[in-house]
């Protein structure tokens, strides 16, 4: 059985050599399976973003191995490029790397190097722009006369526009506000939905993670040191609050509350759900 | 703040030399280079290199750092033997064949050459193992300081020195994410001939242009919001001050070119 993304005892070393040498990342072994949408999360500096460059190839370990689809990412240049279309990566603040005179033509970028006929390279831009919620009259305009939010829209469609078997987004929602955050997030479950590709997701926000991600992946200082359900994951808040996380604030509310001895469940990651099980239970106690 | 001092080729430590006043070491090293100008003879130079290596040790640099500043070199050093070697003349003849000979005068003298430039390059690339590129230019900010009586505006010229030395790193990272963006869109950097290469470079260059722009509009927001008005009245944070160790520096290098001067007088100058 082969997974879309495979990491053997990975290691890397920034400036390997020098005396700043640092180990970014020790000894990963991490497995990810077809159609998964995995979060990772971590505190700030914990290798996140290393770890997911290595997934396609931009960063090649100092020790160990990367299988992508079965195939070892060794030096074969056709391998490595093949892998960069097979797992689709979206950095943190992807709206830096616009430059295209229109925004159809940069989401086209990635199409167009994968070598796609150019109605199917039309039809893909039309299709992802759609997706992400860009008004087609946009797509003319220049990238740098775009919001911040809409920015960020197109260049996350020309991840996209390359239909990746494997998508992988480092914090999408960063800087946004909350509703254009909870689009951005609506949009990769529902894209998902849609193509069952699989998908990475890396952010800082527990309360994001939790709400669509099957299983997460907590990052400290270059290790994993968590990997499992998000129910089995925030089970162990006091663990994660030592590594700089926290659960999300309504889940913090159900344990004290289940602490002081009333029997609600732990499990609950949004307002929304929190809300209603509390309505019940007022409702039970003293019926209106 | 690792990757900001990572640029040019400071070896972080906290050796003496480390941690001398930038501006003693500065002109220290200026005057270094002239004495190994002077040296005339190999009892002279040989002085120098002992100056050399005692340098070398109480930095701490490795070894390994300094032979990679020689590496560089090597071209100009082995080009300079040679022409030593055929083109001076003088002293007893070692090896004649055709037009060619090799003489007494002309191996020392490519000898002597070849020290000194390795002489020359340690020393230099010293100052700059042990200086970071920020304490180097506030240094010379300083030195050339009373040329403000000639209205030149020395401290504008030094902040944007400054400035440019700082951003190199934040660009390097900047080029850095950028490529990394376009590769994982597929973009292929490294193959294909000149032009194709030159157009691969545009996914890059734009959004590197449009990013420098903000930055720079940013930074000099950022300056004027904190009352930045240019070097009048301008106080600092972090004081160079002349210690002891700067002065028994100032002593020791006052001895070398005392010693080097008293070996040329005393002993036959070969060059
Ligand atoms: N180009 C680089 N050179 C040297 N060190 C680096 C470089 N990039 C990252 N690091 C270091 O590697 C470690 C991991 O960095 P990484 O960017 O993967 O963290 P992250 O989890 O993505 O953090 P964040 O949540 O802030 O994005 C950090 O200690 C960081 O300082
Ligand atoms: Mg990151």
């Amino acid at each position: 059985m082969t997974y879309p993304v495979e990491l053997r005892n990975v290691s890397f070393y920034y400036s390997a050599g020098t005396p700043i040498q640092v180990a970014a990342l020790k000894n990963i072994n991490l497995k990810i399976g077809r159609g998964e949408l995995v979060g990772i999360i971590g505190h700030t500096g914990s290798g996140k973003s290393t770890l997911i460059s290595h997934f396609n190839g931009l960063l090649r370990p100092s020790e160990g191995s990367v299988i992508i689809d079965g195939e070892d990412l060794g030096n074969d240049k056709e391998t490595l490029r093949a892998a960069r279309f097979k797992v689709g990566l979206c950095f943190q603040y992807p709206e830096a790397q616009l430059f295209e005179e229109t925004v159809a033509g940069d989401i086209a970028f990635g199409p167009k190097n994968m070598k796609l006929p150019n109605d199917e390279i039309q039809s893909r831009v039309l299709k992802a722009a759609e997706f992400v919620g860009l008004r087609p009259e946009l797509l003319d305009k220049s990238p740098f006369d775009l919001s911040g939010g809409e920015k960020r829209r197109a260049a996350i469609a020309g991840v996209m526009a390359m239909e990746p078997e494997v998508l992988v987004l480092d914090e999408p929602a960063a800087g946004l506000d909350p509703g254009g955050k909870n689009e951005i997030l609506a949009m990769i479950t529902e894209y998902r939905k849609r193509t069952g590709c699989t998908a990475v997701l890396v952010s800082h926000s527990m309360e994001d993670i939790a709400n669509i991600a099957d299983r997460v992946i907590v990052m400290n200082g270059g290790t994993i040191a968590m990997d499992g359900t998000v129910n089995e994951i925030f089970s162990r808040s006091a663990e994660l609050k030592n590594m700089g996380l926290n659960v999300p604030e309504i889940t913090r509310i159900f344990i004290r509350l289940r602490e002081l001895g009333y029997d609600v469940p732990t499990d609950v990651y949004s307002v929304e759900k929190g809300a209603e099980i509390l309505r019940e239970i007022i409702g039970r106690r003293s019926p209106l | 703040m690792i990757r900001d001092i990572t640029f040019g080729q400071y070896y972080p430590g906290k050796s003496v030399l480390h941690r001398m006043d930038p501006r003693m070491k500065l002109v220290l090293t200026f005057a270094m280079i002239v004495a190994v100008f002077i040296c005339h003879n190999f009892y002279a130079l040989a002085l120098m290199v002992v100056f050399a290596v005692s340098a070398v040790l109480l930095s701490r640099v490795p070894l390994r750092m300094i032979l990679k500043s020689i590496k560089p070199i090597l071209i100009i050093l082995a080009f300079t033997a040679v022409l030593n070697i055929f083109y001076t003349k003088g002293g007893a003849t070692y090896f004649e064949w055709w037009k060619i000979s090799v003489t007494e005068k002309g191996v020392n003298t490519a000898i002597f050459t070849v020290i000194r430039i390795i002489v020359l390059v340690v020393i230099s690339s010293l100052l700059t193992y042990t200086t970071t590129p920020t304490m180097l230019t506030d240094a010379i900010e300083r030195l050339l300081s009373p040329l403000k009586i000639f209205h030149i505006k020395v401290h504008t010229l030094a902040m944007m020195m400054t400035l440019a030395l700082r951003f190199i790193p934040t660009l390097i990272e900047e080029i850095e994410r950028i490529m990394n963006a376009q590769k994982a869109r597929g973009a292929d950097l490294e193959s294909g001939g000149l032009i194709h290469r030159a157009k691969a470079l545009v996914p890059i260059f734009i959004p590197l242009m449009v990013s420098s722009f903000r930055r720079a509009y940013e930074l000099a927001f950022a300056m004027t919001c904190r009352c930045y008005t240019g070097g009048n009245g301008r106080t600092r944070m972090k004081q160079m001050k002349l210690r002891a160790a700067d002065f028994i520096a100032l002593l020791l290098c006052l001895a070398v070119i005392a010693g080097i001067i008293v070996l040329n007088i005393f002993f036959t100058r070969i060059i």
